[in-house]
Parts: structure tokens; C-alpha cells; sequence
């Protein structure tokens, strides 16, 4: 809403941005990264949703219309610039508690110690890339600062990363800077978290865990470059809790996660990399934001035909709202994952069935009513405006004709437009017959994938650095 | 005891500060455009303004949100690109954008 804003300010037009009181700290962060620190926004008292319209009319009448016409009449504030250091200029020295305090109190760390970036640790990392310390990814929002490979390594440092996770770390800072991925939307309020997927023989090499508790921390690749995603995010893309970070809950990062490649090989699938233009074999990189997740348990059956139902109905039943990203706000942007253990891969491949052949059997049963469907969007959430119902969707062209097949409120509609929405990844305890699923944050964290790329001499630094 | 000299977390800001729109001498005769995200009661909340704004300023005109698309989600991009196009050929002079819930 405010880069709609700060864009008409950009054409020459004055503006007045109406945000609720919860969240006036967000704008005003926002704004600096736009450029536009003086950017002007009208109050709106307590959360419009929660108001009944008298109350609503009311407060806008009071609050709101005042500030909108000071915002379009008055002079605004003169916007200051203020200086940041440069990349090498030393911005402190002290004990490891003195740095840890200095970080933690500057809003630069997570509340876990950081390991302190000194040049040296930060040159060590640099080591594992033929990259320019000051390349850059592009700019993320919503600081609009640079993703430079120099501050991937500073966060990778602090993380507790090894030096030689660099080319992983860089891969998921270059999916953070694809604008399909949607990184400003990193602080919206459902609070989604992104889980990054290790794929190729790097995962191996750096010691991802891609078995049991694959998604615990405990293992130290996959628990510190997902710490650092979280720390990227704070310290470059600018997201604060209480101020651009908007989260209502949120919960810790998420590890990444890798893919157990050698099981897919028995089993004769590809690596779920391959969804995404790879080759096997290719080392890659997946990010994607999810709302939620949670264990579907005990899948029994020695056929794919007798677990296709139970693994469907915990697909169908961790999506909720999410749904707005099937149909409204963004259609045909929501990607659930569900994630399948060795044990359970194996049975299903068995049967001669594909990775394709599963989405599709998925996809099939993955349906919940109608009405359901529609209050999800409308009048449980008020996120899609107007009341539609999925036939009107269907005749505005906005959903396909599976979402109006009949009149009956009743009838089940799939939980997403395709089959190959769908992401399957097989990971998890070998041998045992759990699967997981996870709803997706649509558009707002869309899936994107990014080559690992090493350097030169790959091999004989990886040797040089297990041998430290 | 151990020292450590450390550099700063942060990536070099990219956007340079940018002087924001002149502001109006009066809403009298204007035209407002609204913006919406099609999110948080805007469908609401932009006529009482309307109605507001209308009353105590006789001459002014409005450009409804149906006329941009939604400023968030699938249209965003698209919608935000063609905006200063859209305000030149409405004759557009402020703009009231919402909702930031």
C-alpha cells in the first residue's frame, strides 16, 4: 500500500496513506526504505475489522479525514539522510559478550550469540565464492539495501555457519532478490516462515541432515543457514519485530532442510529440484514461505491407492485461509508441500507411480466444500472484497471450471487450480511411515530455485576446510 | 581476555532520498483519486471519506479505486507501473491510498 504511495509521490501527485494504529511503526520504517521517510499517513484508530461499521464511520470521521487532509494540504517535514558505515569500517571492538550485547541492542542479532564478524572470519567465508564481495543481488525491500555477497558472508559468519556454506548461503539470498519470490512481503502478519531445500551432492558434502529430524535442529548446516536466512532478513531486507516484521505470532526459522537424493536414486524419482528447471545431480537451492505445517502419522497401506486418501485429507486439512491465494488475491499462486519419508516414496515408486502420478492422485482427493471454500475467502476473513461465490470466480474467468462443476454448496473443490502445485519432497526418518504437509503463503513467498554455483577449486577447499 | 573487531551486518542502502509531491493549497476543485489494496475495509472506508471530503469541500472531485485495480497481490506490479500514465490522463491531483492493516 505504501509502494503504491511513495509511486504516486514518484509521479508528482501528493499523497495520504491510510493505516491502522498497530501499524503505523511498520509504515514508518517502510518509508525510509522507499526513500520517503516523510512520507504522510492518516491514522486509522484500532483494527477495521474488528469494528462495527457506526464505530468504523466514526473514527474515520474523527481521526482519519483530519489527517488526510493535513497529509494533501500541509507542507511535510524535510526527510534527513543519515550516514551508514562502510563494509570494512570496524564499527566496534570488544569481548565476545560486548559484541553480543552491541548486536543484540542494535536490533542486529536474534537473541541467540552471535559468532562476532571480524574481517577475518568474513574473508574466510568470502574464499568459497569467485564472486565480488561487492556484488549484488539486487536491492530487498523493505529497506531497500543492497544483497551484497559481502553481507551474506558478515550473516553467515554471525550465524554460526562454516565458510564453506557460502555458495548455499548466496543461492538463497539471490532466491530473496527474485522479485517472483516477493521478499517484501516477508513481515505480513500471518507470520509464514520460509524452509529452504538443499538439493544435489553439496547437501551431502556439507553435511545436511536429510533424514531423521530432518526439520530439528541439531544438525549443524541445516540449524545455521537457517538461522541466517532469519538474519538476512532482519539486518538487509530490514524485517523488525514490532515495526516491519508484523508477524501476530511468528515462531523461530525454520532449518533447511535437504532432499535424501540416494533414496530418490533407488527409488528411480528425480530430486524435486527438477520441478524447477535443474538437471539431477545439479547442486540447487529451493525457498519457499509457509503458514504452518504439521505431521500426518502413520500412513498405512502397501499400495499408493490405500495412502493417496489419509496423505490428501492432511493436505486439505492445514490450509485454511491460505486459500485466497487458490482464488482472490493472487490465483493460482498457493503451493502446499507435502513432504514423504523414504519408507512411504518407496512403496508409492514401487508401484510404478511418478512423482507426477502422485500430485495428480493427490490433487484429486485434496477437496473441501464449497461453502468452505468460499467462507475462507469472504465471510470468515473479508480478504477477498465483494462475496463472490467460485461460480462467479469461474464466469470472471479467475478460476478454472473444476471450481463450478455443480450448483451444490457442498460439493468438494481441490485446495489448489493444478495437479503440479503440488511439491513433493522425500525426506525425513527412512523408515518410518510419516509424511508432513506444510500451506503456502501464495505469492507472498512464492517457490523459487537458484544454482549453487562453487568455486574454482571446489574440491580442494572443501578438503582444506573439513581438515580444519 | 579476547577481542574481536567487527564490521557492521548491514547491507549499503540503495534508494536515495526522494522529495516528496508538492502538497496542495486546498482540496477546492481537486481531484482525489483513491488506491486500494482491496484489503481491510477500504470498500467502506473510501466512500465516508468521499462523502466527508465532499462536504466540506464542494468542488472536489473523486476517481473511484475500480479505476486502477488492486495495489496488492496479483495486480501489483502491473498497477503501480502504470500509475503516474493513469494520473496524467484522469488529471489526477492527490491521492488517497489505504488500507495498511
Amino acid at each position: 500500500m505504501l509502494r503504491a504511495s511513495a509511486a504516486a509521490e514518484l509521479a508528482g501527485v501528493p499523497t495520504s496513506s491510510l493505516v491502522c494504529e498497530g501499524f503505523l511503526g511498520q509504515a514508518a520504517t517502510t518509508a525510509v526504505g522507499l526513500g520517503m521517510p516523510n512520507l504522510a499517513v492518516a491514522p486509522v484508530p484500532g483494527h477495521v475489522d474488528t469494528q462495527a461499521y457506526e464505530v468504523l464511520e466514526r473514527n474515520v470521521v474523527e481521526v482519519t479525514l483530519p489527517a488526510v487532509i493535513d497529509n494533501l494540504v500541509s507542507p511535510r517535514p524535510d526527510a534527513v539522510e543519515v550516514a551508514d558505515p562502510e563494509r570494512t569500517d570496524i564499527v566496534f571492538t570488544g569481548s565476545f559478550e560486548e559484541v553480543n550485547r552491541l548486536y543484540y541492542e542494535n536490533g542486529w542479532s536474534d537473541g541467540l550469540p552471535i559468532v562476532p564478524p571480524t574481517i577475518a572470519a568474513v574473508e574466510e567465508f568470502l574464499g568459497f565464492t569467485d564472486l565480488d564481495a561487492d556484488h549484488s543481488f539486487g536491492p530487498l525491500l523493505p529497506d531497500n539495501r543492497a544483497a551484497t555477497v559481502w553481507s551474506v558472508a558478515v550473516n553467515g559468519v554471525m550465524a554460526g555457519c562454516r565458510p564453506e556454506y557460502l555458495p548455499v548461503l548466496l543461492a538463497i539470498v539471490e532466491g530473496l532478490a527474485d522479485p517472483a519470490y516477493g521478499v517484501e512481503h516477508s513481515g505480513n502478519t500471518p507470520g509464514a516462515d520460509t524452509l529452504i531445500t538443499v538439493n544435489g551432492p553439496i547437501a551431502a558434502q556439507l553435511g545436511f541432515n536429510c533424514e531423521q529430524g530432518v526439520l530439528r535442529d541439531g544438525f549443524q548446516a541445516n540449524t545455521s543457514v537457517g538461522r541466517f536466512l532469519r538474519l538476512y532478513l532482519r539486518n538487509v531486507a530490514g524485517f523488525l519485530p514490532w515495526q516491519t516484521d508484523k508477524a501476530t505470532y511468528g515462531n523461530t526459522w525454520r532449518v533447511a532442510m535437504a532432499e535424501n537424493e540416494p533414496a530418490l536414486s533407488k527409488m528411480g524419482w528425480e530430486p524435486q529440484s527438477v520441478d524447477f528447471g535443474f538437471a539431477p545431480g545439479d547442486n540447487a537451492v529451493t525457498i519457499s514461505r509457509y503458514t504452518g505445517g504439521g505431521v500426518v502419522t502413520s500412513v498405512f497401506g502397501s499400495t499408493p491407492e490405500e495412502m493417496v486418501d489419509y496423505l490428501a485429507d492432511g493436505l486439505a486439512k492445514i490450509g485454511g485461509w491460505e486459500y485466497v491465494f487458490t482464488i482472490g488475491v493472487a490465483g493460482g499462486t498457493y503451493r502446499p508441500l507435502l513432504l514423504l519419508s523414504p519408507v512411504l516414496a518407496e512403496t508409492i515408486a514401487k508401484a510404478g507411480w511418478s512423482r507426477a502420478d502422485l500430485k495428480r492422485a493427490v490433487w484429486e482427493k485434496a477437496r473441501i466444500p464449497a461453502w468452505k471454500f468460499e467462507h475462507y475467502l469472504g465471510p470468515w476473513t473479508n480478504l477477498v472484497p465483494g462475496r463472490r461465490s467460485l461460480e462467479d470466480f469461474v464466469n470472471m474467468r479467475r478460476a478454472p471450471k473444476v471450481y463450478a462443476e455443480s450448483a451444490d454448496r457442498d460439493r468438494l473443490v481441490p485446495v489448489c487450480t493444478e495437479p503440479e502445485h503440488i511439491s513433493i519432497a522425500v525426506t525425513g526418518d527412512p523408515l518410518r511411515t510419516n509424511a508432513y504437509v506444510f500451506a503456502h503463503n501464495g505469492m507472498l513467498g512464492f517457490p523459487v530455485a537458484k544454482k549453487v554455483r562453487l568455486p574454482e577449486g571446489w574440491e580442494a577447499k572443501l578438503s582444506a576446510a573439513r581438515a580444519r | 581476555m579476547a577481542e574481536y573487531s567487527v564490521v557492521w551486518p548491514r547491507g549499503p542502502k540503495t534508494a536515495k532520498l526522494v522529495e516528496l509531491a508538492p502538497r496542495l493549497d486546498s482540496l477546492e476543485g481537486r481531484k482525489v483519486a483513491f488506491l486500494w489494496d482491496y484489503l481491510f475495509r477500504g470498500d467502506e472506508i473510501f466512500p465516508i471519506l468521499e462523502r466527508e471530503l465532499a462536504a466540506r469541500y464542494p468542488g472536489v472531485t473523486f476517481v473511484p479505486f475500480s479505476e486502477f485495480g488492486t495495489t496488492h497481490g496479483e495486480g501489483e506490479h502491473e498497477v503501480l507501473a502504470n500509475l503516474a500514465h493513469r494520473f496524467t490522463e484522469l488529471e489526477v491531483d492527490a491521492v488517497v491510498s489505504g488500507m495498511g492493516c
